[in-house]
Parts: structure tokens; sequence; C-alpha cells
């Protein structure tokens, strides 16, 4: 079993249902995000357009995160998800380094490094992510990469439009994209200027942790 | 339609690793840096050998004392460090560093007791162990840069010259330091030796981060982003101070002192080196964490 996840973004409708669902699910303190929706948006009066990117860790079949982790606190199950070990993590951050997708966040409470596992925890009972049971469009799709039959791997067989973020860089994400484009998943195709957007800042944090 | 702009997102972090990791990899150059040349030293000049058989214990043990505790200080559980031994995960270059730095420092420990009690076979055995526990003290960071997948202008094989050239710019401003606090204890012979190795290591230093500059912008969007941060963005200052005290300052200085034999302006030129390699590290460090990468 290997399991993976995709985003239809012609679905999405940036309601951050699946956001909300996964703070709730996972207890994720404040100022840290396991999985977020940025909105870009995109051309000139009239002829505008507003992207919606659900943004969560891709679960790399190659993970740096893991390669690089001293401890063996991130490390794969056996179903594919990188899953982390809190108690074991040493706070060094170097999965932060390492991540290219901006998916490992250090908890201000446990102060050990988390991230998305897919909601490990449900999925051992039998349960999908809460984020795919939260999303009203059904733009998540999540299941079994090896089974020819689940859904994700039609709509993997069924579209040609299929995306991962960073390809260049051989990670092997298990999570995918359909209906993308450049603008949605590179972030230097959009401008990312710090201040008061839509309902809230944009910008960034400062220098993480207590030093 | 023309241009995009992210309008809602949440606030992302930026620098992860800060001034404490500068500050390790500033420390572990003079700690490697003094060893490597202290054992070239040692060998090369056996008249000479007190000097160096007393300051490369006590520089090495000093400064990487320094590297340990910052690194310590910089782990969000610093507490379970230990963790690193008991549940080593050996494809890591931070696994393996902390276990090559634990070794050296056994060698230093082992150094100083040699020079301390006066038994010099002591350290002449463990020389060798010595000198690869220090060679690769010197470039597991590069290794961990190289990891860090997400860092832009963080190249392995570069990153590890860079780091065997910063020891040796590190070591020798050290030495040349101390040999002028002393009254110019070392002989001349050895004194030029020692800037010339700064020279040198200096200027092909230099060259790397030149050609960086030059070159790196033209790898990817990334890339071009990053060098835009070092020489025009917030760490302008730094690159730009650092390249000014680490390459031009040293070199000059250093080309005066060994042309005229005036030394005295070698110790300006070792004490400029050492706060311009600071400098050009943190730039280094911070530049490629200030990308968006998601």
């Amino acid at each position: 079993m290997k399991l993976g996840f995709l985003v239809d973004l012609s679905r999405c409708i940036g309601c951050m249902a699946c956001a909300v669902a996964c703070k709730a699910e996972n207890d994720v303190p404040l100022h840290s995000w396991r999985l977020r929706v940025k909105y870009i948006d995109q051309g000139e009066f009239p002829d505008v357009k507003r992207h919606f990117v659900p943004l969560r860790c891709n679960h790399c079949e190659n993970a740096p995160c893991e390669r690089i982790c001293p401890v063996s606190a991130l490390h794969y199950l056996p179903n594919g998800i990188v899953n982390v070990d809190h108690e074991r993590c040493i706070g060094c951050a170097s999965c932060m380094m390492a991540c290219p997708y901006n998916a490992i966040y250090l908890d201000p409470i446990t102060n050990s490094a988390d991230k998305c596992t897919f909601c490990a925890h449900r999925i051992e009972v039998g349960m999908m992510p809460a984020c795919v049971v939260a999303c009203p469009t059904h733009a998540n799709i999540f299941g079994d990469l090896d089974d020819p039959e689940s859904e994700i791997s039609k709509y993997l067989k069924n579209h040609k439009d299929v995306m991962v973020r960073k390809p260049e860089l051989n990670t092997k994400p298990k999570h995918f994209y359909v209906r993308g484009s450049t603008v949605a998943l590179d972030p230097l195709a959009s401008e990312r200027p710090e201040g008061f957007t839509l309902f809230t800042e944009v910008k960034y944090l400062e220098h993480i942790g207590g030093h | 339609m023309i241009g995009a702009e992210v309008t809602f997102d949440v606030p992302i972090p930026k620098v992860i690793w800060g001034w404490l990791v500068s500050t390790n990899m500033w420390a572990k150059s003079i700690a490697t840096g003094s060893f490597l040349l202290g054992l070239y030293f040692i060998k090369r000049y056996p008249q000479q050998d007190n000097f160096f058989r007393k300051w490369l214990p006590i520089l090495g043990l000093i400064f990487i004392g320094i590297t340990l505790l910052v690194t310590v200080l910089d782990l969000h559980h610093m507490f379970r460090f230990w963790k690193i031994f008991l549940h080593p995960h050996f494809t890591s270059a931070v696994t393996l560093g902390a276990w090559v730095v634990s070794g050296f420092v056994i060698v230093l420990l082992i150094a100083f007791w040699s020079w301390a009690t006066g038994k010099k076979q002591l350290f002449d055995r463990i020389m060798i162990p010595g000198f690869v526990l220090a060679f690769f003290s010197t470039i597991y960071t590069a290794g961990i840069m190289g990891e860090a997948t997400a860092r832009e202008v963080w190249v392995f094989p570069a990153e590890m010259v860079s780091m065997l050239l910063s020891a040796l710019i590190a070591g020798s401003s050290a030495y040349l330091l101390l040999d002028a606090i002393y009254n110019n204890v070392l002989q001349e012979q050895v004194r030029r030796e020692l800037g010339y190795i700064l020279f040198g290591s200096s200027g092909l230093m230099a060259a790397m981060f030149i050609g960086e500059l030059m070159f790196a912008k033209m790898h990817s969007e990334f890339s071009h982003e990053v060098i835009k941060v070092l020489a025009f963005g917030e760490v302008a200052p730094f690159f730009w101070l650092g390249m000014l005290f680490t390459f031009i300052v040293p070199m000059v200085l250093v080309g005066i002192a060994n042309e005229y034999r005036n030394y005295r302006y070698a110790w300006i030129a070792s004490l400029s080196a050492l706060i311009g390699l600071w400098l050009i590290k943190h730039a280094w460090l911070i530049a490629p964490q200030s990308l968006p990468l998601s």
C-alpha cells in the first residue's frame, strides 16, 4: 500500500474547511499550520483569476526531511506516510531546512517538529483524513496509489495535467495536483508582498524558536 | 492576464537557522583549521613544534567548545542531544558530524594531555586519525548544507572546498594573531608561510564567492533570487563587509607584510579575516532562507 493525495484545483473554492478541520483534528497551535490554503490573484481587472492552493506535506518517496533527520524522528510508515515521532525529535530544525515545500513547523508547545501525517491516526482505524472529510466539493482525493481501482489511481490515470511541486528536486512527491498551473504551484511565479491583504496579514514569521 | 500576487496566506517562517549556526561554522573553522595547520607546522618545522603543540589543543578545545555550545543551544530540545548517539540516523550529515566531532574532541584532549605532560609521542601516535577527524569535522557542515534540499546555492562539493578554505583562513589567522600577541615568537619563515596560507586561501575563497555571484544566478530562478538577496538584499551589508574583511584587507595587508617584511600588518590582516569570516558565513547562511518555498 502506498498512500497518496490529489487535489483537483478546479474544484477548490478556498473555503478553508480543510485547514480548519486539520487544525481541530490535530490540535495544531496558533501560528502553526499543517495545511494551509493560499490565494493567488492573477491578472488585472477585468481579466482576473483567483487561484486557491491547498499546501501540505507531500509525503515524498525520496523525502529530504527523513534523510537529514539525525535521530529518525521523521520516518516512513509501511504505507508510505512520512510520520513524526515528537518524543524522538531534538528540535534541530534540519528537516525545516531540507523540506522544499515549507511543510514542517516547530510546534511552539512541544518544541518538536511537526507536519501533516495524512491523519495517520485516523487511517489506522479506517477513517479518511480530516481534510478529505471536511471538503465540501471533494477537491481532496485520497487513497492507495498501488490499487488501480482506487479513486486516486483512476483520477491520475484519466487526467493528463497532473502536476507536483518542484519535480526537479527528485523528491518524488506523493501529493498531486490536477488542473493546476505554474502560478499556483511555483512560489516565485507570484509576488508575495508583506502587509494587509484580503482578510489578514501575509508576512514572514520572525526567527523561530527562542534564540 | 499579467502578474500574480499572493492575496491571502498565513505567516510562514523565514529564518530558521540564525546567528548561532553562523557562529558554529565560524568557531569550527578556527578549531579545525588550527589543528590541520598545526599538524603541518609540527611536521615541517620540528624545531618550532613547542608553539604548535601548545596552541593546537588549546585553540582546538576552546573553539570546538564554542561550536558544541552553540550547537546545543540552537536545539529546541537541547536536553535530548544524547539521542544522536543512542538513536543515530546515519544518512544524516548532522549525525555523522556529531560522531566525528566527538572523536575530534577526544583527539584534542589527548593532544592537550600530551602537551601538558610533555609526552610528545602520545600526540604523534594519533596525528593521522586526528587529521582524518579534523578534516571531516571541517566538511560535515557542507554535507548538512548539501542535504538541505530546500536551500539554493548550498551545493555539496563547492561548500566542502569553501569549508576547507575557511579552516585555512581561520587557522592561519589564529596563529598569526597568537604570534603577534606573544611578540613574534615564531621564526620568520613560519610567519611568512602562515601569511602565504592566509593570502592563498583568501584569494581562492574570494574567487569562489565571486564565481557564485557571477554564475550561480544562471542555474535557476531560485538561485538568481538568492544571489539578489546576497548582493542587494537584507544580508548585503554582511556579505560585502565579509568580502572586504575576509578577502581584500587580509590579502593586501599580508601581501605588504610578507613583501616588506613588516609583520605588524599581518595581525591586522588576521583580525580582519576572522571578523570577516563570521560576516560572510552569516550572509551565506541567511540568504537562501529568504526565499518563499511554498
